[in-house]
């Protein structure tokens, strides 16, 4: 029974990181029409500045001291912040000039964004990991009948599931979210309303990335920010958005819980082929209703 | 020569492109101040074109297009509507997902408007509105979308306001009653630049017509003057 508890908790942490890197990457999608690739690099990037600032915290803390447990959780978002900001001077400069055009140049124009930023990451921090691993020992663990597990994944699904509250809340609850709404569903008319489009496009924009920095500024005390996570994470991210339905938020949640337990089922009973069964569920969900389970065709 | 009230809204040698095709060749009309003008022209003729261009949703390459007096020829679309240039277009344009309720609160939320009531004057024009504020505007009926799309240009509380092909797809009972809402939001002042295919419709509200065929203003007069003029009927009718 343990360890199906256990279990339960792993699909739930993968699924909350995952509905925050694939809601940001289905947010942008369903106000901009732009698939960004260079998504799951933002989300790296989130991790890389929450990890160095960690770091530099826990250089400047007395020897054989540990820093306070709440300044590092203060200090944690910096990576979705920078995350956001960083989107927030991508769209206006990189991406606007390419609304017109043709999707296929969207595409290249944002794979070659995911391939500039993995430089940068390189160039500024190097290619060795970058850890902030202090938070998860100093919140330590918890017992669960005969087992462990660390405290730190309860705060992670935490901010998951209070991500999608906050989400659901904004999207269809506040006046933005109905201007966001408007503008996702008829960018014309809502400009021809009063609605300055471009400035909801760097909104959105920056919303969806300050979601992916969120997701790796939470898990890079778990597991170290490294070269590539941003392309793994990206590949995962697609499977939760075909089976959810690109542009949805409600699909984006629902896909990331079944990737998050068909993974974790996955690594405990059949893990030669645990990423095959996802993309064969992803390929399922193709065929069978090509727009995702809460897509518009 | 027809005599005219003050222009709102000059349109002025404008020559509009839809990607490598010229559609609009030097398009000049005008509308005056609580003036009702129909652009009639058949399907293709450019009427959509010359709205949107006045609108800022498609660019002009050339002329210049002034609203009260003001450039706006390079001001985009969502400034031009917080100037007061209504807009209801030929698909009604509605938001799918979106109730009527905020359908209409958009332009009130953005600040451009106080926020429209249950008893604001434009729900006169369309009082059957509020029984279905709740609604989303996908499961809407055609003549209701038409009744929105109206409506919510005239929570931007205009002075101009531009419809596309207003009564295209209405039984003509219904072409009347919107003929009717036409001449109550004129009373309010609003003047109103009409795109219509069909002379007759136009005949029935209009002060004064222009027509337009192959991109370029072939006729500009009273709807009489239009009835009457055989060369023009015939390239109307094809």
């Amino acid at each position: 029974m343990d360890i199906v508890v256990i279990h339960a908790l792993n699909a739930l942490l993968y699924a909350s990181v995952l509905f925050l890197i694939a809601g940001g990457l289905s947010l942008i999608y369903g106000v901009m029409r732009i698939v960004n690739l260079a998504h799951g690099n933002l989300y790296a990037f989130g991790a890389y500045v929450s990890a160095w600032v960690v770091g530099l915290l826990v250089a400047r803390a007395p020897e054989g001291a540990s820093p306070s447990t709440v300044l590092l959780l203060l200090l944690l978002p910096a990576g979705a912040v920078a995350a956001a900001a960083f989107g927030a001077l991508l769209e206006p400069t990189l991406l606007r000039p390419f609304y017109k055009r043709a999707e296929e140049y969207q595409l290249l124009v944002t794979f070659g964004l995911l391939m500039i930023i993995d430089d940068v990451i390189r160039w500024l921090w190097g290619p060795y990991p970058l850890s902030a691993s202090v938070l998860f020992e100093n919140f330590g663990s918890l017992g669960i009948g005969d087992a462990i597990y660390p405290t730190y994944n309860f705060l992670v699904i935490a901010v998951g599931a209070l991500a999608a509250v906050f989400l659901w809340a904004f999207i269809y609850k506040t006046r933005f979210g109905v201007v966001l709404r408007a503008t996702s569903q008829n960018m014309r008319m809502s400009s021809a309303l009063g609605v300055n489009v471009n400035r909801v496009y760097v909104q959105a924009f920056t919303l969806g990335c300050l979601m992916a920095g969120l997701g790796g500024a939470i898990i890079v005390p778990s597991q170290s920010a490294v070269l590539g996570m941003g392309v793994d994470a990206l590949i995962l991210s697609f499977i939760v958005v075909v089976v959810g339905g690109l542009g949805s938020l409600e699909g984006a949640l629902l896909g990331a819980l079944i990737v998050g337990v068909v993974r974790e089922a996955g690594i405990a009973w059949f893990p030669e082929i645990e990423l095959a069964v996802l993309y064969l569920i992803a390929a399922a969900v193709l065929l069978i209703r090509p727009a995702g389970l809460f897509g518009r065709a | 020569m027809v005599s005219q009230p003050a222009p709102v809204l000059e349109v002025e040698k404008v020559e509009t492109y839809r990607g490598p095709a010229q559609i609009l060749r030097s398009v000049s009309l005008t509308l005056g101040t609580g003036e009702s003008v129909c652009l009639v022209g058949r399907n293709g003729a450019g009427k959509t074109t010359t709205i949107d261009t006045i609108m800022g949703l498609l660019p002009s390459r050339s002329g210049r297009v002034r609203f009260k007096g003001q450039d706006v020829t390079r001001l985009p679309a969502h400034q031009r509507a917080r100037l007061g240039i209504g807009y209801a277009p030929e698909d009604c344009g509605i938001f799918p997902d979106l109730s009527v309720e905020e359908n209409f609160q958009i332009t009130a939320w953005l600040g451009q408007a106080a926020a429209v009531t249950a008893d604001d004057q434009v729900f006169a024009i369309f009082p059957e509105m509020k029984t279905f504020m709740a609604r989303r505007g996908l499961h809407l009926s055609g003549g209701q979308k038409k009744m929105l799309a109206i409506t919510r240009a005239l929570t931007l509380k205009p002075s101009v306001l531009l419809l596309d092909e207003p009564f295209e797809g209405l039984a003509p009972v219904v072409v009347t009653r919107f003929i009717e809402a036409v001449r109550a939001i004129k009373a309010l002042g609003v003047s109103v630049l009409i795109a219509e295919s069909h002379v007759q419709n136009a005949g029935r509200i209009a002060d004064r017509l222009y027509a337009i065929d192959r991109g370029e203003i072939i006729f500009a007069g009273r709807p009489a003057e239009l009835l009457g003029n055989a060369e023009v009927m015939k390239t109307l009718h094809g």
